[in-house]
């Protein structure tokens, strides 16, 4: 016998949510949404929850199981009872809760409206048949495309639980489906966009997105790829950008990161208040004796990681 | 009361195509019970056709002469002849909006081998094509969000006929409660199909007969309700597809005894004979006790491709198997059995998409079908695999346009409101008053059971009379249930109330329109007539709704074209 | 028990008591960490930001230097540790990214095999059977009564897929070694979140805020300090601890402690030697409550 915690909360009958046990045996090989279908179907009607497909191609039965995003139809319930028998469920985080595990998604289709999510092959009229895309062009979209908008990533990232402007990884992950799609005409207009506030340098790394993906497109690897885009096109003028070229500067002349130039160079030496931030940290740490050594001293051998970076020409 | 120049209801491949159509001139409410990247579209998997000889020479023709021959006949040659025409021009149409597909070393869009395709002419995107075309047509939606409102998780519950023109239908918005009517001067329906009504199904449980329902209520007769296919490979005891696409890249069939059983079947086209051949032969190895272990599964059997090649073409079948059932494909056998697929029935409409009430073809004004809630009917008794997306495709467009002209060429009809969301609240009120003791899980699970039992890939009059008569009584059993959520929110409790009165009846029709069938074709196959009948039975049938809870069934006649019907073997 | 130490940036920069600490721990307790002079920076997941490949060959570099020396690699940072483990697993597996790799380092004398050297965290090597035996002997001020929370740094833990370290969303390694140590573990759930110090420096708001919450979290749950296996989480927990306080307009004062100074100071070290007082939030709670045993 197992026990499902399930968080409900029915907004028509009382303000405040609370969490229900069921009891369950388990049917042998029962998904997680198996077992929650059973509960609606035998025990209680009104537990609210959306579900479609039960074969992870939807993406409707995201939820929450002890804590972390997952498909519902996906994994084994079994799997997810801790030591007790016990496995808590609740709706997805970041979103807000409408009734039981159903959350307001609206926020969330509205960032991947935010990115342009359309193809923007350029003026010129279509060929007549397909455009071509040699199938290493293709690889460099693939996984992206296999998103399914569970919102998976989204409940569970981090930069949204302080930052509701933050675009999220499902629609950047979108978004890289397109700046590195070889049709797509409009690369450099989309990577500035994306490197505004709210975009590709506010992912904190993470990597909760990775873990919670039930597919490939794994966002947090797509972010980095518009990142590198982004470098490439030009799009230095954000912290992120100068944070990423100062570091790498860094680490090529010296081998090692220069923590006293890479917070300066990330603000720019033009960027007043942005400098100006960065006195009280600096200060404290002056004054414990933490700041790093002025002289800045390069590793050992420092001329075979600057051949390296020769060689790649970076 | 909402006001739309076109109302379209579902939002899967035909219901987006349609709605790109529509706006280009006119403003759409594009309706879905889900969301639309939700739709059931998205679980297709192996491919599209197209003759574009992408990898070897492929025409028209021999798409047609396939796609005929596949369907035993009963399809209607001349709407097969311009859907196979369209198919390359709707492709090349879908990769310039950005639909991903998986490329030839040249850049081409590769093609595949398909069941009962004499030519290598699915393009795919791996083992995801109906996701990769339904996240583009959304793109696209999305893209024209100005004149294209989208109705996420609205639940279409009547459609408004009067004076024999269409204006509208009545909806609830799921999240309220709330009962509206969408005033609209054209209706398309794109509501896909109802293999929810079998036990063993690949079907979402979205896949629920409401839309076809809605239209039957309104008079409109159901075509060809008996033929719904059983595809060869779904995963044992779930139904979850693994696509054909396994033996297009030459996955083997075995049964208990380890022996590739197709060469029994048929010699030629081993595993990628049509579906309703593999899924016969399959069922016969099981009903014979060869099935693995006595059991009732036959292995789909891919180790010798090579964890490369599965790992570059059929990456999410290895996915489904290792979540599911813990089988990694790359080092074993996958248990299947045949499952509840493909609806070849549905609302009778022209080749323009235009839904017609009779063998004489009389339109219903204003009434547009499209995608597997339609009969067109291109599939005949048996359609062929990839065939569906081009389906929805091609018919999407074709219902979408023949509402924008309609639609441009009428005025905005008249609906009486308050009279039509009485309708549908007092359903609501009726079922909030039931104060019966029946279970609707057990009713719901009685109707699946027997319907895969009696009306599944083998029927007879004994067991087509036994399910109808169980039919009948769940629906009595029906209106006695037990309801749980009185609320207005989020009720989804309500809905699968709704939803399984649709199937109880759809599951009466697929079985009455069977009954009535003496013969075997394509994916209906009777035990007690193996054979196919042209002489009495090359003729679609309608079932019609009569007085009371009755049906009435007529006869509709298959137009044939460019081939006279034949001996079919592969 | 012999290691090539990878040390990273910020030990010799802005934490230096995470080498003070490292270095007198590993004694105390035995273990030879010799010290890669000449490994590049880990790239912190930002050169690969720039280029992926480039932050995989300087990582591969350093892996070969240690292979050279035929040993295990030891980082005492979680992004470190993270970011080495990634390029290893970017490589293994692929005979054609490996053999570019390995062409690009060839010209300076290296070459990466990528089954030689295993990449371990230091909590790898203390929460193995060796490192709990070798601390059930060397302990020798078991930390009795000191509520220690957890802070595992992202990269250590995800993507799992990339990183091996423990399960991500319940990991044991740190706890298991303060039990080891006599203190007592106090899980919370932020205890596997981000401090929020890569984007401290594009949104501080949010970096700021994505600290505190875990600081609360610690707090909340009757901890008397933090311990992080990672230095970047340590200056946004610590160094950032009083911006944090003004913008949430709370007062945590929750001391954070690099793990190889909790280590040393079970194996007898002193607070002084360890260089606690060189911390933004005063350790003063941490040396009350071991004072009062």
């Amino acid at each position: 016998m197992a026990t499902f915690r399930i968080k409900r909360y029915n907004p028509e009958k009382q303000p405040e949510a609370y969490y229900e046990d069921f009891d369950l045996d388990i049917p042998s090989g029962a998904t997680l949404l198996d077992c929650i279908n059973l509960i609606k179907w035998t025990k209680d009607g009104s537990l609210s929850y959306r579900m479609s497909c039960r074969s992870a191609i939807c993406g409707s039965c995201g939820m929450k199981a002890n804590g972390h995003a997952l498909l519902a139809c996906q994994r084994q319930a079994s799997s997810l009872l801790d030591k007790d028998g016990t496995v808590t469920i609740e709706p997805l985080g970041n979103m807000k809760p409408i009734k039981d595990l159903v959350v307001d998604f609206k926020p969330f289709w509205e960032k991947i409206d935010r990115i342009k999510p359309y193809l923007q092959p350029g003026e010129e009229p279509p060929p007549e048949k397909e455009r071509t895309q040699s199938p290493e062009q293709f690889r460099l979209i693939d996984d992206t495309s296999t998103c399914i908008m569970c919102g998976n990533c989204y409940s569970d990232c981090n930069t949204l639980e302080v930052d509701g402007n933050f675009l999220g990884p499902a629609a950047l992950a979108k978004a890289q489906r397109f700046v590195s799609d070889s049709r797509d005409q409009n690369t450099h207009e989309r990577v500035r966009e994306l490197s505004k506030p709210g975009g590709i340098w506010d992912c904190t790394h993470c990597a909760e997105c990775v873990e919670r993906c039930p597919k490939p497109a794994r966002p947090f690897y797509r972010i980095k790829e518009i990142m590198t885009v982004a470098l490439e096109e030009g799009v230095h003028n954000n912290n992120g950008a100068r944070h990423a070229l100062s570091f790498t500067r860094s680490v090529k002349a010296s081998g090692r990161l220069n923590e006293n130039q890479l917070p300066v160079e990330s603000m720019g030496y033009f960027n007043i208040k942005g400098l100006l931030e960065l006195v009280p940290v600096g200060l404290r740490m002056l004054l414990k004796g933490k700041i790093p050594p002025i002289i800045h001293k390069s590793i050992d051998d420092v001329k075979d990681v600057k051949r390296i970076f020769k060689d790649l020409k970076q | 009361m909402i006001e739309h120049d076109v109302v379209i209801v579902g939002a899967g491949l035909a219901g987006m195509r349609a709605a790109l159509e529509v706006c280009r001139d006119l403003d759409v409410a594009l309706l879905t019970k889900v969301y639309p990247s939700r739709s059931h579209s998205g679980a297709a998997q192996g491919g599209i056709a197209a003759s574009l000889a992408n990898s070897e020479d492929d025409s028209w023709e021999e798409h047609m002469f396939d796609t005929v021959k596949g369907g035993d006949y009963l399809s209607d040659q001349d709407a097969v002849e311009e859907y196979v025409k369209s198919a390359s021009r709707v492709i090349y149409e879908l990769e310039h909006m950005g639909c991903v597909f998986s490329r030839t070393p040249d850049g081409r869009i590769a093609q595949r081998s398909f069941g009962g395709h004499s030519r290598p002419r699915a393009c795919f995107s791996a083992d995801r094509t109906g996701h990769a075309i339904l996240h583009a047509l959304h793109e696209q939606v999305m893209k024209n969000s100005r004149s294209i409102k989208v109705y996420s998780e609205w639940f279409m519950h009547s459609l408004i006929i009067e004076d024999g023109q269409c204006r509208g239908v009545v909806v609830s918005d799921v999240r309220t409660g709330a009962v509206e009517v969408i005033q609209a001067k054209a209706v398309v329906f794109a509501t896909g199909g109802y293999g929810r009504a079998f036990q063993i199904t690949t079907n979402a449980f979205a896949s629920t007969a409401d839309g076809v329902l809605a239209a039957f209520n309104s008079g409109i007769p159901l075509e060809d309700a008996e033929f719904v296919q059983f595809h060869p490979s779904g995963l044992y005891r779930q139904g979850i597809l693994f696509s054909e696409a396994a033996r297009g890249e030459g996955g083997y069939l075995l049964n208990g005894l380890g022996k590739r059983f197709m060469e029994k079947y048929a010699p030629e086209r081993m595993e990628l004979a049509p579906r309703d051949i593999v899924a016969r032969a399959e069922q016969s190895e099981i009903d014979a006790g060869r099935g693995v272990n006595g059991e009732d599964f036959i292995h789909l059997d891919l180790r010798h491709l090579g964890e490369a090649r599965i790992m570059e073409r059929l990456p999410q079948i290895r996915q489904l198997g290792i979540d599911f059932i813990s089988v990694d494909c790359v080092k074993e056998p996958l248990p299947i059995q045949p499952t509840a697929h493909y609806s070849m029935g549905g609302i009778p409409t022209d080749k323009f998409g235009a839904v017609v009430m009779d063998a004489e073809g009389t339109r219903v004004n204003g009434f547009f079908a499209a995608g597997e809630c339609a009969c067109v009917s291109v599939h005949g008794a048996n359609r062929l695999g990839t065939n569906s997306l081009l389906d929805a495709v091609v018919f999407g467009e074709r219902a979408g346009r023949s509402a924008l002209e309609y639609a441009k060429s009428v005025a905005s009809p008249s609906v009486n409101e308050s009279r039509e969301k009485t309708r549908v609240l007092s359903q609501f009120e009726e079922i909030f008053q039931r104060e019966g003791s029946e279970s609707y899980n057990d009713i719901r699970n009685e109707m699946k059971v027997v319907m895969t039992a009696k009306c599944g890939v083998f029927r007879d009059a004994e067991s087509l009379a036994q399910c109808i008569e169980k039919i009948k009584a769940l629906q009595v059993r029906y209106k006695k249930g037990k309801v749980t959520d009185k609320g207005r929110l989020f009720n989804t409790e309500l809905y699968e109330i709704i939803e399984l009165g649709n199937m109880l009846k759809m599951a009466e029709i697929i079985s009455t329109a069977a009954l009535a069938r003496k013969e075997s074709r394509g994916g209906h196959f009777r035990s007690d007539f193996p054979k196919r009948n042209d002489v009495d039975f090359l003729h679609h049938s309608l079932v019609y709704p009569s007085d009371g809870d009755g049906l009435e069934l007529k006869t509709k006649p298959v137009v044939i074209t460019r081939h006279q019907p034949a001996e079919r073997t592969y | 028990m012999k290691f090539a130490l990878f040390t990273g940036c910020v030990a010799h920069g802005a934490t230096r008591e995470l080498m003070v600490s490292t270095k007198l721990a590993a004694e105390t307790l035995g273990i030879d960490f010799v010290e890669m002079k000449s490994a590049a920076c880990c790239g912190a997941g930002v050169v690969s930001e720039k280029s992926p490949l480039l932050a995989d060959a300087l990582n591969a570099r350093t892996i070969a230097l240690a292979e050279a020396q035929g040993l295990d690699l030891v980082t005492i940072c979680s992004t470190c540790q993270g970011q080495l483990k990634k390029t290893e697993c970017h490589i293994n597996g692929d005979e054609e990214y490996k053999k570019k790799i390995n062409h690009l380092l060839s010209d300076g004398g290296h070459q990466y095999d990528g089954h030689k050297s295993r990449i371990k965290h230091f909590s790898n090597i203390l929460a193995s059977p060796e490192g709990m035996q070798l601390l059930k002997e060397k302990v020798t001020r078991p930390l009795k009564g000191l509520k220690c929370a957890a802070f595992y740094g992202c990269y250590v833990l995800r993507p799992s897929e990339l990183s091996e370290f423990d399960d991500p969303d319940n990991p044991t390694a740190l706890e298991d070694i303060f039990t080891a140590l006599g203190a007592t573990p106090v899980y919370y759930p932020s205890r596997t979140k981000c401090c929020g110090f890569p984007i401290v420096m594009m949104n501080k708001k949010a970096s700021l805020e994505m600290a505190g919450n875990a600081l609360l979290d610690a707090v909340e749950s009757g901890a008397d300090c933090v311990v992080t296996g990672c230095p970047l989480c340590h200056l946004n927990l610590d160094s950032y601890q009083p911006e944090i306080d003004k913008l949430l307009k709370k007062k945590y004062a929750i001391p954070v402690l690099h793990l190889p100074q909790l280590v040393a100071l079970a194996l007898g070290h002193t607070p002084k030697e360890l260089e606690m007082d060189k911390h933004i939030v005063s350790t003063a709670k941490v040396n009350h409550i071991l004072a009062s045993q």
